[in-house]
């Protein structure tokens, strides 16, 4: 179905990104199987109430001012459907599941609802875990004995694959650009050891202060979105122009496409290494994607909690939360919703409208200013980011909008197609080479960030924020946790339910706690001891083969003074001088008969 | 093309399919491959079999055409006693070895014969000055100064040079090699 880009004008870096892709894709279509099998399929078996609000049934809330949505009448028009509006009493978002009280049916809806986003998120986190691990041999973090840098770029990065001769010129500009700035650093970082105290002081006085500002940068970016969000949800309700609708997606967008161009900018002001300044770009470009969001959850979650859980309502009047007509989790899944298409439509008028016109504009029109423009690139980094964005928010809103991760896969699916067109037609490569093991590290770990920063705010929901009275599952409950020790008590012999306590209790995970310390500390004791036997082999190994060549040097120098013909042994590589074809220690000499073994396939 | 010339017999095809890493269809065509660039007259079966391909016929073939290495991995597969010439069985063993089925070191074992440039089974500093000029294109812009070329080549030693006898052997090479997991999608050929 979906096939690897023919991309080698690229390298396999961006390769990488398509498999990745390719990969979340799968992964968010096993999270909605395993999301309708485990809720939606029961819950049309057990030929449950239609979804839809439930009615008012608690005595706080006087009837309705507003009237309720007719469930016959959905509503066709197209910004209904932008917003959710139109799909708020679907599946689609958590107020519409309705159950009857636990104790009535065999199969526990609620149970299933509250555990497969956990079970989800806890399957993520192991696959992607397993997919860095086996990545981790072979990341930079290891120490340059045990990373050989260069060589392992002179000797590993032709690509044998390339057949066109255009390809092969920008492969071979790419690979002496990626020497020159390899080279360069060293001559940095030599120059760096060589200087006075007082020198690396205010190198490092700089290196924190441009931190510092770029930290504040973020921050402020980050405020405007809280900004951004209370504004548009204190006017929610009042009028469906586009600008207040969208208008948190947009500040986020605003926020996430200016910032790395002013952190790039300010980074270039001082004269640090190429490496150090692309991973602080990188490094500073992650900590805002993934705080906006956050941030952006969090104004959400304020508002929606403040104004609910609490008995006089009468003061959310004026932000437009009515306790009893509202439901605080349709409206956080709403804006989740809303998001993800905005993030969608965006990547797709980047591609036709940016990019396309660009590559347009500069292929066909002459002139200094076109060529300076040049095509756009295409950057690894930035469009790992921009998915790995979207993945975050479709885990934060797993609870309160179950069907999201098939809207996402549907995205990723024409995301790919999108991708590849752009790359393929609108795109130049990017100078700059992205190694293919390094690169899917760095995209398994942003991707394990991002679910970090999406359970968070989901733990803390589900065991302590009280879910609203007037829909979804949880309305009886005091925080949506409180199901499982029901349907424990419900299901559970009194003997399994200490077996389940017992789990849960201090008594248990102390010892566990212990003991993985333990475990640790052996495994780092025996790396450490495994990195000084290694450093004790190569000596060793220096040793003797001087020793080797000390013992040939006495053999041809006693043969000469025996034989008395003038030396024919081989000379050590002290002496300098080239050595003679007949000696080609530890392999098979050239001109010898070609033995068919070596091409023996395993046996 | 009468009847002889468009199948390999069975029995050929098995041994050569136990032989290298190839599957069957990537042996007949390759074989196919390589009749195309013989004469007229010798593309039947018996002939394709014995005759030998001129290095400069070969490298016309799409695949090498634009890479650098051309000339080595020709030298290298060659049987010849000039060197000169590829059979049909090295012309099989080419692809063999660059076939997503070869194992790393087989691929290593023939990429250390590819780079060592001057054929005395070590890499020493004039075959790594080579090899960085392959890598790096003849351009003006793109080749390495004298400094530059001096410094790398020495960086390259200190870290792959283990036994510090200033060359590069075959062990040492495969202990680069194995830290790159990048290298058999790399060192890739496919007709």
């Amino acid at each position: 179905m979906l096939q690897r880009p023919k991309a080698r004008l690229f390298g396999t870096g961006i390769q990488s990104y398509f498999t990745f892709l390719r990969f979340l894709m799968v992964l968010n279509l096993l999270t909605f199987l395993l999301t309708s099998s485990l809720v939606l399929l029961p819950l049309a078996w057990l030929h449950s109430p239609e979804p839809g609000p439930a009615l008012n049934t608690s005595y706080h809330c006087p009837t309705s001012r507003e009237p309720q949505p007719d469930l016959s009448r959905i509503h066709l028009h197209l910004w209904d459907v932008f917003t959710g509006r139109a799909l708020s009493n679907t599946y689609l978002f958590y107020g519409s599941y309705r159950m009857g009280p636990e104790s009535d049916s065999q199969y526990s809806v609620r149970l299933a609802y509250l555990l497969s986003p956990l079970t989800c998120l806890l399957l993520c986190f192991c696959g992607t875990v397993r997919r860095m691990v086996k990545g981790l041999l072979h990341k930079r973090l290891l120490s340059r004995d045990y990373r050989p840098r260069l060589s392992s770029k002179v000797f590993v990065s032709w690509d044998f694959c390339i057949r066109s001769r255009e390809a092969a010129t920008i492969k071979q500009h790419s690979i002496s650009n990626e020497f020159k700035i390899e080279l360069q650093e060293e001559q940095r970082t030599l120059q760096m050891q060589q200087q006075t105290r007082k020198q690396r002081a205010r190198q490092l006085l700089s290196y924190v202060g441009l931190n510092m500002i770029i930290g504040l940068l973020v921050v402020g970016g980050i405020s405007a979105i809280y900004w951004a969000t209370k504004f548009s949800q204190n006017y929610k309700d009042e009028s469906l122009s586009l600008l207040l609708q969208y208008m948190s997606p947009g500040v986020i967008s605003l926020v996430n496409n200016l910032g790395p161009l002013l952190f790039g900018f300010l980074v270039q002001l001082e004269n640090y290494p190429p490496n150090t300044e692309i991973n602080l770009t990188l490094f500073w470009c992650v900590v805002l994607k993934l705080s906006s969001l956050g941030m952006f959850l969090f104004s959400l979650r304020q508002q929606a909690v403040l104004c609910s859980g609490r008995s006089d309502h009468s003061s959310c009047e004026p932000h437009g939360y009515n306790q009893c007509d509202q439901c605080w989790e349709n409206s956080v899944g709403q804006e989740l919703y809303k998001l993800s298409i905005f993030d969608f439509f965006l990547m797709l008028a980047f591609a036709f409208l940016i990019t396309l016109p660009r590559r347009l504009l500069v292929d066909h029109l002459s002139g200094q200013f076109w060529v300076w423009l040049g095509r756009e690139e295409f950057l690894v980094p930035k469009n790992v980011l921009d998915i790995v964005a979207g993945q975050t928010i479709t885990w934060m809103g797993l609870f309160y909008c179950p069907l999201l991760p098939l809207l996402t896969s549907i995205f990723i699916f024409f995301t790919f197609y999108v991708k590849k067109y752009t790359l393929l037609r609108n795109c130049r490569p990017s100078p700059r080479l992205f190694q293919a093991s390094s690169a899917t590290f760095f995209f398994q770990l942003v991707l394990l960030l991002g679910l970090l920063v999406a359970s968070v705010p989901l733990l803390y929901v589900i065991s302590s924020i009280p879910s609203s009275v007037n829909c979804g599952l949880f309305s009886n409950y005091s925080a949506p946790w409180q199901v499982v020790p029901e349907a424990m008590a419900l299901r559970l012999s009194p003997s399994a339910q200490k077996v389940f306590y017992y789990f849960g209790s201090n008594t248990f995970w102390y010892p566990i706690l212990i003991l993985l310390s333990l475990t640790l500390t052996v495994c780092l004791s025996q790396s450490g001891a495994n990195k000084r036997a290694i450093k004790g082999l190569r000596r060793q190994l220096l040793w003797q083969v001087r020793e080797k060549w000390h013992l040939v040097e006495d053999l041809s120098r006693l043969l000469q003074e025996s034989g008395g013909s003038d030396s024919w042994g081989p000379e050590s590589p002290s002496s300098r001088s080239s050595r003679p074809r007949s000696f080609c220690p530890g392999f098979p000499c050239p001109g010898s008969p070609r033995s068919r073994s070596f091409m023996d396939p395993g046996k | 093309m009468g009847s002889s010339t468009s199948h390999l017999s069975k029995e050929l095809l098995t041994e050569y399919q136990e032989l290298t890493f190839l599957t069957k269809q990537e042996i007949l065509l390759a074989h196919k491959r390589f009749s195309d660039l013989l004469p007229q007259e010798s593309r039947n079966m018996e002939d394709s079999l014995r005759v030998r391909v001129s290095t400069e016929q070969i490298l016309t073939l799409p695949e090498l055409k634009a890479n650098p290495f051309r000339e080595r991995i020709c030298r290298v597969f060659s049987t010849a006693p000039e060197r000169d010439s590829l059979s049909f069985e090295d012309f099989l063993d080419l692809f063999s070895v660059f076939s997503d089925a070869a194992t790393p070191e087989i691929k290593s074992h023939y990429a250390f014969r590819i780079f060592d440039f001057d054929d005395d089974g070590t890499l020493n500093k004039e075959d790594l000055k080579q090899l960085v000029n392959c890598l790096t294109g003849e351009g003006q812009d793109t080749q390495l100064s004298t400094t530059e070329m001096k410094q790398l080549i020495e960086n390259i030693l200190e870290e792959s040079d283990i036994d510090r006898d200033g060359t590069i052997n075959l062990s040492e090479f495969q202990h680069v090699i194995s830290r790159s997991p990048d290298f058999t999608s790399s060192f890739k050929i496919v007709l």
